[in-house]
């Protein structure tokens, strides 16, 4: 197997890790400093698609539709996101797991049938906004240059979510609350408000996340599930809240399945599942995570 | 005197006549006013990928309702749509079908959607001896395999379809040997590929499939399937990839250069045209089960006139098959003239139909509908908005349904006895 077939199967992973990280990121940091497993993060995902398509579709601007449609998506996705940690999720911080989850659920549902009665079955599709039609060449190799925005994207949200967390004084406050949360909170730090930020912060990068897609495949119902069971294994094996976990996890998670693809097509998805095992295993906390005390 | 008992008599044979007649009337009325409405169960799976053609299909039943009950209906008896949703889940279709015919006590059943649900409900409903006729769903296993009296299938099987579209794909890269596969993977990808192996393996001598893709039904990313594709360097690929799958396929193909080098055809129906737009890979092909610009005849042209006039789009070919599967029952009623399953089940086997895709039979034998496969090459059209089909073949379904002896060789092995 000659290496330019190996490097073209490596960044079809990369691309994979990249859109995964975009959903997972979100995912990791309500659940770091929430300490709710937002099972409907997915579903904010699948909403960001939609909106960015009927967004898109009302603009009709030829050039820049999609990207500003992308942010008003996420935006939109934002303020649900303040109605639903107003709403629902302040209740639940103190609540068991099955409480969480079940609640969470209940969004996913909702979702799924606004979802249906908003935009009905149909599978919608959004045209790549230019520049980022064609391919360029990597080594003789065809790459698809929207991937590489999307990579680009992702590389962007770390950098981004790394400089939130550890050099401002709003990270400091976040690292704080996910090591102690009583001790912020009688430091006279308003622990309500900073949750609403994290959740809504979640919510857009879930927005936005779906709407990056929706030019890269289609934007159809039950993209959701589909994509919150793979980061479910993304967070497991990086480790819960973690942000150097979550890179680590997507990166795994796409080239296990990229490479799962190439050798051994039957069981790609289930390779992914079978690293998760090992890592529960070995680390139940995750490769980066930390155990719970 | 005289006169008062002859006007006597006369009221008296008036009021007998009158109330003779009112009671003819009436006589002639009370049946039409006690016959119960015939009522036909639609399930379908309106979830996921189904979603969409699951409501195409219920519109298509909508429609020859309204048409048949306008005109009096069947046997004089109005017919009556229940809907039902299986959640795309085996174990709530099971639950629904049996909530059908216990409690609404349907006399027919429609759908569903997916060939996995669609072979879940088969066991109950033969169970209750309640005809169901599956206009989406088309695994041969319905027919074969787990043939039972009480499914007629009006859309090509999984068989057929990847027979027919694979001498489509034959005649148009006659060269190609060596092939590589791509299908969902679930009951539907695993039949139409193993059928086409079965019949590339016939129509070239030496051909060779060098890889198959089983992607998840529902995947959003298949960039990893088309790099390992291509690193494959195959002549051509068969693909049994539809609806958002596909739709998702193509436009991630289509910056690797897929489609320029490598012959292709896949499920690009007209959902998937439209979705696609200007990204629909121009010179790709396709296979379908028909729609207007698949058979444009006059009657299907006439309804495409109804159904814009119902919803102001175009119908696609789900909404054109469930139209007909509703005048295949209301044809096996009136010959069978009752709606005993039974008698309509016996009517049905051996029956000539014409319906929006011209002439077919149902084949006595396994109940399956010698009906047509389209395949065709993806093109623009100065007529329509959207890209549609050039070179369009129409394969009649007696040409590539499976023989007689393959299917008792099949019931054999599974128990069938018949």
């Amino acid at each position: 197997m000659s290496f330019d077939v190996l490097f073209s199967q490596f960044m079809s992973g990369i691309a994979r890790a990249a859109l995964l990280f975009l959903v997972a990121s979100g995912l990791s940091l309500t659940f770091g400093v929430l300490r709710v497993l937002n099972f409907a993060h997915g579903s904010l995902y699948m909403l960001g698609a939609f909106l960015s398509y009927s967004i898109w579709k009302l603009l009709l601007m030829p050039v820049l539709g999609f990207y500003v449609a992308a942010i008003i998506a996420a935006l939109i996705m934002a303020a649900i996101g303040i109605l639903i940690e107003f709403v629902l999720l302040r209740r639940l911080y103190a609540r068991g797991w099955p409480e969480q989850l079940l609640s969470t659920y209940a969004i996913v549902l909702i979702i799924t049938d606004l979802v249906k009665w908003a935009w009905g079955g149909e599978f919608l599709s959004i045209p790549r906004p230019r520049p980022f039609t064609g391919a360029v060449s990597l080594f003789g190799f065809p790459f698809p240059s929207y991937n590489f925005f999307v990579i680009l994207l992702g590389l962007g949200l770390v950098v981004f979510l790394w400089w939130l967390v550890y050099k401002t004084r709003f990270g400091d406050i976040i690292r704080a609350a996910a090591h102690d949360r009583e001790m912020v909170s009688a430091l006279g730090i308003p622990i309500p408000w900073l949750f609403t930020w994290i959740f809504v912060l979640g919510a857009f990068i879930a927005g936005l996340s779906g709407a990056v897609t929706a030019p890269f495949g289609s934007v159809a119902l039950g993209m959701d599930m589909e994509i919150i069971i793979e980061c479910f294994a993304v967070v497991v094996i990086g480790g819960m809240g973690s942000l150097p976990g979550t890179l680590l996890g997507s990166f795994i998670v796409g080239e296990v399945y990229a490479f799962g693809i190439m050798f051994k097509p039957e069981l790609a998805l289930a390779f992914i599942f079978m690293v998760m095992a090992v890592v529960l295993i070995i680390r139940p906390w995750g490769i980066f995570g930390r155990p719970e005390r | 005197m005289r006169k008062f008992a002859m006007l006597t008599v006369l009221v008296f044979i008036l009021s007998i006549i009158s109330v003779s007649v009112v009671m003819a009337q009436a006589k002639k009325a009370a049946p039409a006013a006690t016959k119960e409405p015939i009522k036909i169960g639609a399930i379908y799976d309106f979830a996921g990928g189904c979603h969409m053609y699951s409501e195409s299909g219920v519109k298509g039943i909508k429609i020859a309702l309204d048409e048949i009950n306008s005109k009096g209906g069947i046997l004089g008896r109005k017919l009556d749509l229940v809907v039902r949703d299986t959640e795309a889940k085996v174990d709530v279709a099971v639950r629904e079908v049996k909530d059908l015919i216990l409690r609404e006590k349907v006399n027919f059943l429609i759908g569903p959607c997916s060939s996995g649900t669609g072979l879940a409900m088969q066991v109950v409903h033969s169970e209750y001896k309640i005809l169901r006729i599956p206009p989406i769903a088309n695994t041969e296993a319905q027919t074969v395999d787990k043939f039972t009296p009480y499914v007629v299938q009006v859309v090509p099987n999984t068989y057929m379809e990847a027979i027919a579209a694979t001498r489509y794909l034959n005649k148009k890269v006659p060269t190609a040997k060596k092939f590589c596969t791509i299908g969902p993977d679930y009951e539907f990808g695993r039949r139409e590929e193993t059928a086409f192996a079965e019949e590339i393996k016939r129509l070239v001598p030496g051909a060779e499939i060098v890889y198959e893709a089983w992607p998840k039904l529902g995947e959003k990313d298949f960039t990893a399937f088309i790099t390992a594709i291509m690193a494959k360097k195959p002549d051509a690929v068969h693909g049994s990839l539809f609806g958002g799958d596909l739709v998702s396929f193509t436009k991630q193909a289509a910056p690797y250069g897929f489609f320029e080098k490598t012959p292709f055809i896949a499920l690009y129906d007209f959902p998937v045209l439209l979705a696609l737009g200007p990204d629909a890979p121009e010179g790709t092909f396709g296979f379908g089960r028909g729609c207007f610009f698949m058979d444009p005849n006059p009657k299907m042209m006439e309804f495409v006139g109804k159904y814009r006039k119902f919803t102001g789009a175009y119908p696609d070919g789900w909404a054109v098959q469930n139209y007909d599967a509703i005048y295949l029952l209301k044809a096996a009623i009136e010959k069978a003239k009752t709606i005993d399953t039974d008698a309509v089940v016996k009517a049905i086997e051996g029956m000539p139909f014409e319906g929006l895709r011209q002439k077919f039979t149902i084949r006595a034998l396994d109940h399956m509908g010698t009906v047509p496969c389209y395949q065709g090459t993806i093109a623009k059209d100065p007529n329509y908005p959207f890209k549609i089909w050039k070179d369009i073949t129409r394969v009649p379904g007696d040409q590539v349904i499976r023989p007689e002896a393959s299917v008792r060789e099949i019931w054999k092995k599974t128990g069938v006895v018949r």
